[in-house]
């Protein structure tokens, strides 16, 4: 499975992100909620773009970006510069529901959301700052 | 073919993220954790050990290595173990302030007249009735010698001073961290900026910090071992802890002696949830949780169930951050009965505190056109706007004339540049008199208020775990949010969770070593 995934992000990028961008979260997510629960992901992670860069990179508008790519960020894991996908909703909801298997060698420590609409709500409110 | 392999990809895809509902492999580990102490295993069950050193530790954050560092200096060989695949703990996460002074070299080269007494102070005032003076007068008196402890691990400071409240610009590394200018406390020790951090933008003190320990650790000959899952304590018959088992990257369980002995410096608990609404249900009642993932109280568990003493379980840090902007300082925050309660230029410490625990997560922050935020804000939703204060109270449900009142008693003596109730510094009077008035709902759970714990292991003043008796648990120490020791609530300044680590958990690692720090 690891290693399918890892072919898959490396060699079938492209392809990948057509597939990605067609997939949608199946909940939808609640802005406000989401407001609240981000407030955990705070310790690194910032959408407002008059912020920029954290303990983790920005996350201003995350959605349509390729991944690993932030201007001035220089902490990125090997697994996510190499990673070679653009970030859609239905990636970052699979990356916070089972970090390990989504992109093994990452390098974000968190408590990952206890559930699907957790996940969704998040989602629903990063995609408020600057989604194209 | 394309499609064809497409059509695989896209369908293995969706399979993980239909899995991926079920929740992820880190929450099945996590939600095994509970509350109840978790017990040793015993020298007799050992039937061979994996790995032998001086001293184990069991994470890797600032007072983790404060004692490894230490140890290693002082000749033994040491191990610290990191349960996640990157080191660091949550003291990587944090802004990197340590809280020190008594005239330090940064302090004079700013022109700070700062000194031991001033220091112990302030600390004994601010903690109040949990104040222990024998633990915080060691901690003044070593100040200047811990600056230089830092400052040969590498740790360097810009020259220069901010007049904020809250360092996030990046250039400076010295500030005022904690109450030390507000009331009550400037009427209780001499003030002085005592937040010593490392220059980083956007307070990535923290990371640059531990940047420095690990290599530091690394010069010394200390192994990290990352994926290194501390699970229980191993005590001798004679109830002397001898090692620790350990679950690898593979799930393979390890045995490691440790001839000196074993440090618990794997943070606190904000992140168990369980244990957070058995011992501070006003932590778990607030969001967001502050903490890297680590925060799960397993140290605090390991000690318990070896016997060592807890204290101050409830206490932590709640941190309701008005500002910045101080411009909103200059408004006035009431509780749910239209009161203020405490001074609006607080350090966010205490006025997390007094909102979370004696207003019980309640109230407003009530601005006018001058002072109210530049724009939206993450921090707080809008409770209400209106053009009137009267019109503001009405909207608001509030007590009829309890915050016209309130504004108007405010007003009339920001005028004259006073506040008789609670005395907020000169320079955040000011009238509120230009619409429109808004109210920023200060809710617990709508408003941002972090949360973290600094309940934990009884320990002496050389970090060693004490049990319920007092005596020390042979060959067991604990250090940093592991161990309750300085930080006390409401909490006294930024820095000083950090200081209390690093400090404390360098005189652990010397004990272990036979030696004073």
């Amino acid at each position: 499975m690891k290693k399918t995934l890892l072919v898959a992000l490396c060699g079938l990028g492209a392809l990948w992100n057509q597939l990605a961008q067609a997939d949608e979260t199946v909940l939808a997510g609640d802005a406000e909620r989401g407001r609240q629960l981000f407030g955990a992901c705070r310790t690194c992670h910032y959408p407002e773009s008059y912020v920029g860069n954290h303990n983790g990179p920005s996350l201003h508008a995350i959605f349509g970006r390729e991944a690993g790519t932030r201007e001035g960020f220089e902490y990125y894991s090997a697994a996510l510069k190499n990673a070679q996908f653009v970030w859609t909703p239905a990636l970052l909801d699979a990356w916070m529901a089972n970090p390990e298997e989504f992109l093994p060698g990452n390098e974000m420590v968190f408590v990952p959301p206890r559930t699907a609409q957790e996940r969704a709500d998040l989602i629903e409110y990063l995609k408020g700052f600057g989604e194209p | 073919m394309e499609m064809a392999a497409g059509g695989r990809a896209r369908r293995r895809f969706m399979e993980r993220l239909s899995l991926s509902g079920l929740g992820g492999l880190g929450m099945g580990a996590m939600s095994a954790l509970g509350a109840t102490p978790v017990q040793a295993a015993t020298g007799s069950e050992v039937r061979q050990w994996d790995g032998e050193t001086d001293l184990l530790v069991m994470g890797s954050g600032a007072a983790g290595m404060a004692a490894a560092i230490e140890g290693a200096r002082q000749g033994l060989e040491v191990t610290v173990l990191e349960k996640f695949q990157l080191a660091g703990g949550s003291s990587s996460l944090s802004g990197g302030v340590c809280y020190m002074g008594g005239g330090t070299p940064l302090q004079k080269a700013l022109g700070f007249d700062d000194s031991v007494e001033n220091m112990y102070h302030y600390l004994v005032a601010a903690a109040g009735v949990h104040a222990e003076p024998a633990r915080i007068q060691l901690y003044c008196e070593g100040s200047l010698a811990h600056f230089d402890w830092l400052n040969e691990l590498g740790v360097r400071y810009a020259t220069r001073f901010s007049s904020d409240k809250e360092l996030s610009h990046g250039a400076d590394s010295l500030y005022y961290s904690g109450g030390e200018q507000t009331w009550p406390f400037r009427e209780q020790a001499k003030p002085a900026p005592r937040g010593h951090v490392p220059p980083a933008h956007n307070q990535t003190g923290g990371r640059e910090l531990m940047k420095l320990m690990h290599a530091a650790a690394a010069r010394l000959g200390v192994k990290v071992q990352l994926r290194m899952s501390a699970e229980q304590l191993i005590r001798a018959s004679d109830g002397r802890v001898i090692g620790l088992v350990v679950e690898d990257a593979a799930g393979q369980r390890l045995n490691l002696r440790a001839r000196r002995g074993v440090v618990l410096a794997a943070g606190g608990f904000i992140h168990n949830r369980p244990m957070l609404q058995r011992y501070a249900p006003e932590l778990a009642s607030s969001q967001p949780a502050w903490g890297r993932a680590g925060d799960l109280g397993m140290g605090i568990l390991m000690g318990l169930g070896a016997g060592g003493n807890l204290l101050r379980m409830d206490h932590g840090f709640a941190v309701l951050p008005l500002y910045p902007s101080e411009e909103v300082l200059k408004g006035v925050v009431v509780n749910r009965f239209g009161q203020r309660f405490i001074n609006e230029d607080a350090y966010y410490g205490g006025m997390g505190h007094a909102w979370l625990f004696q207003q019980q997560g309640h109230g407003f922050l009530v601005v006018d056109g001058d002072s109210d935020y530049p724009g939206p804000d993450y921090r707080f939703t809008l409770a209400a706007e209106a053009a009137s204060i009267e019109a503001l109270e009405t909207a608001l449900k509030l007590p009829p004339g309890a915050l016209v009142n309130t504004v108007g008693y405010y007003n009339q003596h920001a005028a004259r540049g006073e506040d008789p109730q609670f005395r907020k510094q000169t320079k955040y009077l000011a009238t509120l008199t230009k619409p429109p008035f808004k109210a920023y709902d200060l809710t617990v759970g709508k408003a941002f208020c972090t949360v973290h714990t600094f309940g934990g292991l009884e320990i002496d003043l050389d970090g060693r775990v004490l049990d319920g008796w007092g005596s020390a648990i042979p060959g067991l120490y604990a250090a940093g949010r592991t161990s309750a020791s300085l930080p006390v609530a409401p909490y006294l300044a930024s820095g000083l969770s950090i200081g209390d680590g690093t400090f404390f958990g360098r005189r652990a690692g010397a004990h272990a070593a036979g030696k004073g720090a």
